[in-house]
């Protein structure tokens, strides 16, 4: 007989509690397999979700006072790193003739060959084109017209009408990139020559590498640019996107993060009482002359098995599960399932963690129970922690919190970026957790008087269990604290995120339709005001149309920040579009009125603006001074934008034309508003798209994210359940000689069951409550966090319905891995369960 | 020679919760010679078992010192401690005294194992402790099939398996009928009388502590009687 064969003979005579402990590190293991692959889903999805969205990531080379310019002063890029293509793109309003139809289209010039080859330029069929007398149509404006690959339109040029041959049909997803509501391409140069001008383009658009570092890609290529060329973020969607996607990416952290976190408690604590249980055989085996090393050795030999074996079934689980939930998030993002793509790293890391972390939770307590005076090892369960333990874990509390305090202030004043929160709202996390001791049997012994007074026997005799055991019971209560917190915490942080978008858009987005400037922006800016005025008449004056508001859109810069620059109506009698910040409605309205400008919360920040700042604005070569009054809240530029009214910006800066038409329906007219309001869109290549078009977009950007976060959040939710019905099993399980010894004075079966689950209910619900406030902490923690990132500070909603659910699952699941074990228990022949040891 | 001595051997407990500090053994000052069979009696709580964890080094002193063969068991580490344990002193309990997890024969030849005996060695030197005790037709049984006075044989059967210098038993006929617990008695005195080895032991039976040379009564902690003498005072 070895050591060895003890180890064994102690597994087959407590399977349970072996299996348990196994079961813990295979919980953990799978768990950080399971969140790592789907967070590495999600981040790919995130990414290819931006790109159908919101385009490939990328920078645009314009000229600094606008219009056009030559593309040969555009110095070679592609070779910095980053970079995936550098494209030229010349638009050109132009008329399309099919048949007896005509219609205004935008033409843009590119080198469709080499956009295609680089998955730039996707096409439904055909091919690109290459000659003069060859174009590729948007698939959805052939299908309107009626035409084909092969089929050829008359195209209306400054020069010639030329007869033109369709060599493809684009999807509208690849054209969204670069197209700007162009629906022909052709050859660049042909187009370039049809126009008569001759090597010159409206911009070149840079298209970034997926994991490219945008603002330093730009610094880059702002470098070698000549000074009549600026390098710009695009306008638009792309940054409200990257904005929602960088909070998402905060989230994932964090749900990685505390998932890990949880996961490790988990095996800790099931291995602190695989060890902590077994103080009196091990004393027995030291008093009869193994020395400490040898005791310590056989536990770590014990943890390392366990572990191994754990880790090894813990990884094969956690990769089953990644695959659905992976193909979960790739279809909550309505992106193309990527197929499951585990880092070659991962399943290694996971199984050495889980052993490495069994062996160090085991030696924890293989040291103390060493220590120990023996007759002490001897004596029952440790019945109260040592006065140094709980100086120890105060001291590591109050460290904790100031750790997390730090870190959070550090972000918080932007020297530590972001994700720092993340380091914060573990440390915080483990500051509840070191607290729990000290707070969990004052919380049981008051949830002991709200017993029904039927149960007040088994009642008092679950408190007293409670209370006997104080060490067994915080380890239980320490992984509730954590499971509910992860719970609590990330769903407040993920629903008032997302909340908080979907608000600032139902107050934004108001209207039915949507026209939007197409991407001839170089027509002079006279030319546009004149037929956008003209424009808005029409539209007014169409039947149906209660109310038409212009948008005024430019890019600007405020000390070397870009920005954009956004002129609206805003009038008197409508509620204002904006949501102020430290300043009220009115106050803003009025300074608005006197021709002063209100700042996006990103931009302030970026550009170090204050509410009553003078800036000086630059658009068009332009350098004005302007008053921001005050700061607002705003998505759809990513908050770095100046808002003014538009009769201020038509004097400031000579922005006439409207860029944008929000129009509103009267009431039940909205949908017979599509076909005028289309036919106007056409004839002034304009882009209509309605209203509901726009909120889909959002609304995929925002339930895509949010759907990927909830089942990463919903996998943590899982293992904390686990966790916590294994960590509870182990505690029934432990206690089986006591039952049968209570029943033996004369307990009923039905009385000690009621007893157990009573216990578990209590620890559920005072580890929940405690989990609650760490949870609340850290949701707050996590908003925080984001403000950098929105720019502004989230509203902190307390959610009961969230609140509830992790509550009410804590208590079900602590009370079901309670009866379970216990109906086993007593089920068991008397003399079988006290002789149990 | 003396083989154990104690110079004002002291313990009290401070029990957390507890008002007062129980002082289990106090002032014991006690010298026990190589060869020696002594039995130690006294009323419930007299501070017999402390004394006796005391000696073995199981716990440590508040106060006094204990040397085992010249060796004051304070100044060894933690090793050294088990070394002595496992070699010099063979321990029967009151209580707790075999692993459930193991056979009877494993648990008997477990402390041979520990000290890196093969266990072909450890094996027959158990078997043979166990037939000294007359349970080698138990040895494949685990403790939980066995009857309290088995286990308690079982116990007396480790005790001697590695011949220590001395064993220190907790009440070893406690659980026994009187020809078990005269069986028990009379191995102990051969085992004094054939190979020089000290037995210290605890006992309530009248019977058993006649059979001392020695008798050592305890109150209160202290000792109350030393008597070396055959017959055991009343
Ligand atoms: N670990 C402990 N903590 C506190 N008090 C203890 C501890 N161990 C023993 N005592 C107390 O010390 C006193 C002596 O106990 P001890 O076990 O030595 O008595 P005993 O003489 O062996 O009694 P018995 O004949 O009943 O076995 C008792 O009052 C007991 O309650
Ligand atoms: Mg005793």
């Amino acid at each position: 007989m070895r050591l060895r064969t003890l180890l064994v003979r102690q597994w087959r005579n407590r399977p349970g509690r072996a299996v348990a402990a196994a079961a813990s590190v295979a919980v953990a293991v799978g768990a950080v397999v399971a969140t790592w692959a789907a967070a590495d889903a999600s981040r790919a999805g995130y990414r290819r979700l931006t790109e159908t969205i919101a385009g490939v990531p990328s920078i645009d080379i314009t000229a600094r006072d606008g219009g056009r310019f030559d593309a040969t002063l555009v110095p070679r890029v592609v070779d910095l790193p980053g970079i995936r293509a550098a494209v030229p793109l010349f638009y050109r309003p132009t008329l399309l003739r099919v048949g007896e139809s005509r219609l205004r289209e935008v033409a843009v010039g590119v080198d469709a060959a080499a956009l295609a080859a680089a998955g730039l330029l996707t096409l439904e069929s055909g091919e690109p084109c290459r000659e003069d007398d060859e174009v590729i149509l948007d698939a959805t404006l052939a299908k309107g017209l009626g035409v084909g690959v092969g089929d050829e339109v008359l195209f209306f040029a400054r020069r010639r009408i030329a007869r033109m041959r369709i060599t493809g049909l684009a999807t509208g997803d690849s054209l969204r990139w670069f197209a700007e509501g162009a629906t022909v391409v052709v050859d660049i140069q042909a187009l370039e020559a049809m126009s008569l001008s001759t090597a010159e383009v409206d911009r070149v658009r840079i298209a970034l590498l997926a994991d490219a570092d945008r603002a330093r890609v730009m610094a880059a290529v702002a470098e070698r640019l000549p000074a009549s060329l600026v390098a710009d973020v695009p306008v638009g969607r792309a940054s409200m996107a990257d904005d929602v996607l960088h909070s998402a990416n905060l989230g994932l952290d964090f749900v990685t993060a505390l998932t890990l976190a949880m996961s490790w408690f988990i095996v800790g604590n099931a291995m602190l009482m695989n060890v902590a249980e077994r103080r009196r055989g091990l004393s027995l085996v030291r008093l009869l002359g193994a020395t400490g090393r040898q005791v310590r050795r056989f536990v770590v030999l014990e943890a390392a098995i366990l572990g191994g074996v754990g880790s090894i079934v813990g990884a094969a689980l956690g990769l089953a599960a990644a695959g659905p939930i992976s193909a979960g998030i790739s279809q909550a993002l309505q992106t193309p399932p990527a197929g499951l793509a585990v880092e070659p790293w991962l399943v290694p890391f996971a199984i050495v963690m889980g052993v490495f972390l069994a062996v160090a939770a085991a030696w924890w307590p293989a040291r103390e129970a060493t220590s120990l005076d023996l007759l002490e090892g001897l004596a029952a369960a440790p019945t109260a922690a040592p006065p140094s333990a709980s100086r120890n874990l105060l001291v590591a509390a109050a460290a904790l919190t100031v750790v997390a305090a730090v870190s959070e202030a550090l972000m918080y004043v932007g020297v530590w970026p972001p994700r720092a929160s993340v380091v914060s709202g573990i440390a915080l996390l483990l500051a509840f957790v070191s607290l729990t001791p000290f707070l969990l049997i004052p919380l049981v012994r008051l949830l002991g008087r709200l017993v029904p007074s039927r149960w007040q026997v088994e009642g008092r005799l679950a408190v007293d269990q409670i209370v006997r055991q104080p060490i067994r019971t915080a380890l239980t209560a320490g992984v509730l604290v954590v499971a509910v917190s992860n719970g609590i915490g990330l769903g407040h942080a993920i629903r008032d995120s997302v909340e908080d978008v979907l608000a600032w858009y139902g107050k934004m987005l108001k209207a039915d339709w949507v026209l939007t400037q197409a991407g001839a922006l170089s027509v002079s800016r006279e030319e546009r005001g004149a037929d956008s005025r003209r424009m808005e008449r029409i539209v007014r004056e169409l039947a149906g149309v209660a109310d038409v508001e212009g948008i005024g859109v430019a890019t600007g810069r405020v000390a070397g920040s870009v920005c954009v620059v956004i002129a609206r109506d805003m009038p008197d009698d409508k509620p204002l579009p904006l949501e102020p910040v430290g300043a009220t409605i009115d106050e803003v309205r009025q300074a608005l009125a006197r021709g002063e400008a209100v700042a996006g919360t990103v931009l302030a920040q970026r550009a170090g603006v204050k509410a009553g700042d003078e800036v000086v604005v630059e658009v068009s070569g332009r350098a004005t001074p302007v008053k921001v009054a005050a700061l607002v809240v705003d998505y759809t530029s990513g908050g770095a934008s100046l808002q003014l009214r538009r009769d201020a910006a038509r004097k400031i800066f000579g922005m006439e034309a409207a860029d944008v038409l929000l129009v509103t329906a009267e009431p039940g007219r909205a949908a017979a508003l599509r076909e005028p309001l289309e036919a106007i869109a056409r004839e002034h290549s304009m882009l209509l798209r309605s209203f509901g078009e726009l909120r889909r977009y959002i609304d995929r950007i925002v339930t895509g994210v949010v759907g990927s976060l909830w089942s990463i959040l919903g996998l943590g939710f899982v293992v904390g359940s686990l966790g916590v019905a294994n960590t509870v099993t182990m505690n029934v399980l432990e206690k089986k000689r006591s039952l049968g010894l209570l029943r033996a004075v004369g307990m009923r079966r039905g009385q000690v069951v009621r007893m157990v689950v009573l216990e578990s209910i209590m620890l559920g619900i005072a580890g929940g409550i405690i989990g609650l406030v760490a949870g609340l902490t850290t949701a707050l923690f996590i908003q925080l966090a984001s403000q950098p990132l929105l720019g502004h500070p989230l509203r902190f909603h307390v959610r009961p319905d969230i609140i509830a659910v992790n509550l009410l699952a804590a208590v079900v699941v602590t009370a079901l891995a309670a009866w379970l074990p216990a109906r086993r228990a007593v089920r068991l022949d008397l003399l079988e369960s006290i002789s149990a040891e | 020679m003396s083989i154990l001595r104690t110079e004002a051997l002291e313990k009290t407990f401070n029990t957390a919760g507890a008002e007062a500090a129980v002082t289990a053994v106090r002032d014991v000052n006690l010298t026990v010679d190589s060869g020696e069979f002594v039995a130690v009696i006294g009323a419930s709580g007299s501070g017999k078992s402390t004394l006796l964890h005391l000696l073995g080094g199981i716990t440590r002193p508040t106060s006094g010192r204990v040397l085992l063969e010249g060796v004051d068991l304070a100044t060894l580490d933690d090793d050294a401690l088990a070394a002595v344990r496992r070699r010099r002193i063979g321990f029967v309990f009151q209580r707790y005294n075999l692993l459930p997890e193991l056979s009877l024969l494993e648990n008997v030849a477990l402390p041979l194992v520990l000290d890196g005996v093969g266990h072909v060695r450890a094996d027959a030197a158990a078997l043979e402790a166990l037939e000294a005790v007359g349970m080698a037709g138990r040895a494949g049984h685990r403790p939980d099939e066995l009857s309290g006075g088995e286990q308690q044989r079982g116990a007396i059967a480790r005790a001697l398996v590695t011949r220590p210098a001395i064993v220190l038993a907790d009440e070893p006929t406690g659980a026994l009928d009187t020809v078990n617990s005269a069986r028990v008695v009379e191995l102990l005195q051969r085992l004094v009388a054939e190979r020089r080895q000290t037995v210290i032991l605890i006992t309530h039976d009248p019977a058993v502590a006649a059979a001392a040379a020695r008798v050592v009564r305890m109150c209160d902690g202290r000792i109350e009687s030393d008597s070396t003498s055959g017959a055991a005072p009343r």
